[in-house]
């Protein structure tokens, strides 16, 4: 009977049902039914749009505001100062430092995780017994929460037990502790950086892998075949028919990268603090050290939105292939 | 055909030698990279049942247990440290950042993908593109904002902030969700005389229970991935999630407890781990826009 009601059969039911309708819009004549549908949508999207225009758009502007400003944690009352928080910033050694270190960061990481990332998907890509065991097991460094991991590696860093200079030493690759073939990873400005960018590549090139591998699978096998039978050969088929279909695909992995590790401070703040003599001083960290620690929250907000104009491409780019995905 | 079935048993052997030969490869080929992802965790794992003096011999071999294997780091956790609380903190955290976002989420996914608002397009995008502002801009004007509702020093700060990226997150999956339940169950409710309310509570949101869930998991797990809010507004060591007091209140100055830090540190992360795991194709679905299936 349900089956026969829902399309629309001769059931009195159902006939009813539908009657029933124009009936009750009758009760409201004066909103429209295109004019309740929206005011019912507008009510479901108001407490989410709320939300993050109160506590995210809000505060990105509030963030503008208390760079132009004095502001700090002991003194509520803020003047304004116009640029003085972003001269004070460009004229400070500090800052460039940390920018450097920030650029060095982001794109020795990102050459390390893609090469690692890539070559692990096309691994992932074969067919083989126990795929799904070994994926689960590649990506979790991913999943795991990351001030988390972070300590683990703090332990395997540590500067007389680190067990990664145990298996170095006894391989013969270095010295004995004590020695000056003894590597402090997090002690040694020369060392610290690179085993902090080793802790962000080894977090992040799971998460590249998996992302080029959604981006292989959703190429269609028929695509392929078709580009095989006209005649292309593999890196033919490589080049002009996977490489523009994964290339919105591996943008977006690429950019939302970009995003988390230039902006993310959990890691160097818990391996160096940005230590030793400012070896690794990160944007992030200096705006935290600045702002929170020191308490000087504008002059803190302007280096932090020093990151903005390293993010905007990043965003932009974002939105262009968001865009293109189809609706 | 007596005489032809030597050569298809050979042809067989052959063909087994050949794919054998070939996993043989791709496992020798992938084990350099689980052992990079999978060591630190078993690195952590041990250490944290190891005795002290163990975890310091340099001349033993450091792989495996020396001494008596020893629950004595797990019980300096419960017994002289906060760790109970940053467990019950964290757990409550994730519970009311989970329930904001459901409130807020599910219907704002609902609206945008099934309400043909004008601009829900647009207003979609600019909801998803909020997940993109890093807390390290956001950080500073929120502390003043959580310290005019008088919530510093609280976990409650940390409930009304993480919902600021999981909202944003969610909205958007649920959005993708929402859409691919077939138009016509909706109508089916309708013309049974279901109103748009009782159509979206009755109808839509049974059958999206597993989408549902899934934004439940993600406001879980991307709450235990944040360090710097909790770093930056909690202060008192009994007010702290645990990813936030395991590595501020546990490491005293030059002294670590390796073995309690470990175990802290495990007990937490690896539950969460394990259910990311199951819902990665989802994130990775809902930050690329669900171009990969």
């Amino acid at each position: 009977m349900t089956q026969s009601s829902l399309r629309g059969g001769p059931d009195p039911v159902a006939r009813a049902a539908v009657v029933s309708v124009p009936a009750r819009r009758v009760e409201r004549p004066w909103l429209s039914h295109s004019a309740r549908r929206l005011m019912f949508g507008y009510t479901l999207l108001a407490p989410a749009a709320l939300y993050v225009m109160l506590l995210v758009a809000a505060p990105f502007v509030f963030s503008l505001y208390l760079a132009l400003s004095d502001a700090s944690v002991g003194d509520p009352v803020a003047r304004f100062v116009g640029l003085d928080n972003f001269r004070a910033a460009w004229e400070m050694d500090l800052f460039w430092l940390a920018f450097r270190n920030s650029v060095v960061f982001l794109v020795v990481a990102a050459v390390l995780k893609s090469l690692l990332g890539t070559s692990l998907a096309f691994l992932l890509l074969q067919n083989f017994r126990g795929r799904k065991l070994i994926r689960g097991l590649v990506v979790i460094p991913f999943t795991l929460p990351i001030a988390i991991s972070v300590l683990s590696w703090k332990w395997m860093y540590d500067s007389q037990f680190s067990v990664i200079n145990w298996v170095l030493s006894r391989l013969g690759l270095i010295g004995q502790f004590g020695t000056e073939g003894w590597p402090i990873w997090l002690g040694d400005p020369k060392l610290a950086l690179i085993a902090c960018i080793l802790v962000n590549v080894w977090r992040t090139f799971p998460f590249s892998a998996i992302v080029l591998l959604a981006g292989f699978t959703s190429v269609p096998v028929e695509v392929l075949d078709a580009a095989k039978v006209d005649g292309c050969s593999f890196f033919q088929r490589f080049r002009h028919v996977v490489a523009p279909m994964i290339f919105p695909i591996l943008m977006i992995g690429f950019l939302f990268d970009t995003v988390f590790t230039l902006s993310d401070l959990s890691v160097v703040y818990l391996l160096t603090q940005g230590g030793p003599a400012n070896a690794t001083k990160i944007l992030p960290v200096l705006a935290y050290q600045i702002g929170i620690q020191a308490g000087s929250l504008g002059r803190g907000a302007a280096i932090a939105l020093f990151l903005v104009p390293l993010l905007l491409p990043a965003l932009v780019l974002v939105l262009r292939n968001i865009k293109r995905r189809e609706w | 055909m007596a005489v032809a079935q030597p050569a298809v048993l050979a042809a067989e052997a052959a063909h087994r030698r050949r794919n054998r030969r070939r996993h043989l490869l791709i496992y020798a080929a992938l084990a350099p990279y689980v052992l990079i992802a999978v060591f630190p965790i078993y690195w952590m794992l041990i250490t944290a049942f190891k005795q002290d003096p163990d975890l310091y011999r340099m001349e033993n071999i450091p792989f495996f247990f020396n001494m008596k294997p020893t629950l004595r780091n797990f019980e300096i956790l419960f017994f002289q440290t906060n760790y109970g609380a940053w467990l019950w903190n964290t757990f409550a955290i994730s519970a009311w950042v989970a329930a904001i976002t459901l409130l807020t989420a599910v219907p704002a996914g609902y609206a945008l993908a099934r309400l043909k608002l004008p601009g829900a397009e647009n207003t979609g995008i600019a909801i998803f593109l909020t997940y993109l502002v890093p807390p390290i801009i956001l950080f500073l004007p929120l502390s003043r904002i959580v310290a005019e509702l008088g919530l510093q020093d609280s976990w409650w700060s940390l409930v009304v902030v993480y919902p600021t990226f999981t909202i944003p997150f969610c909205t958007w999956l649920l959005m993708g969700f929402f859409k691919t339940v077939p138009m016509e169950i909706e109508e089916a409710a309708r013309v049974d005389g279901c109103g748009q309310a009782g159509a979206f509570l009755r109808v839509i949101l049974p059958i999206s229970l597993p989408g549902v869930l899934t934004a439940v998991i993600f406001a879980f797990t991307l709450s235990m991935q944040d360090f710097l809010y909790g770093l930056a507004f909690v202060s008192p060591g009994d007010q702290k999630p645990v990813p936030v007091g395991v590595p501020t209140e546990l490491i005293r100055g030059d002294v670590y407890y390796w073995g309690s830090l470990m175990g802290a540190a495990l007990l937490v992360g690896l539950p969460v781990a394990i259910l990311y795991n199951f819902f990665l194709d989802r994130f990775i679905q809902g930050i690329t826009g669900g171009i990969g299936k």
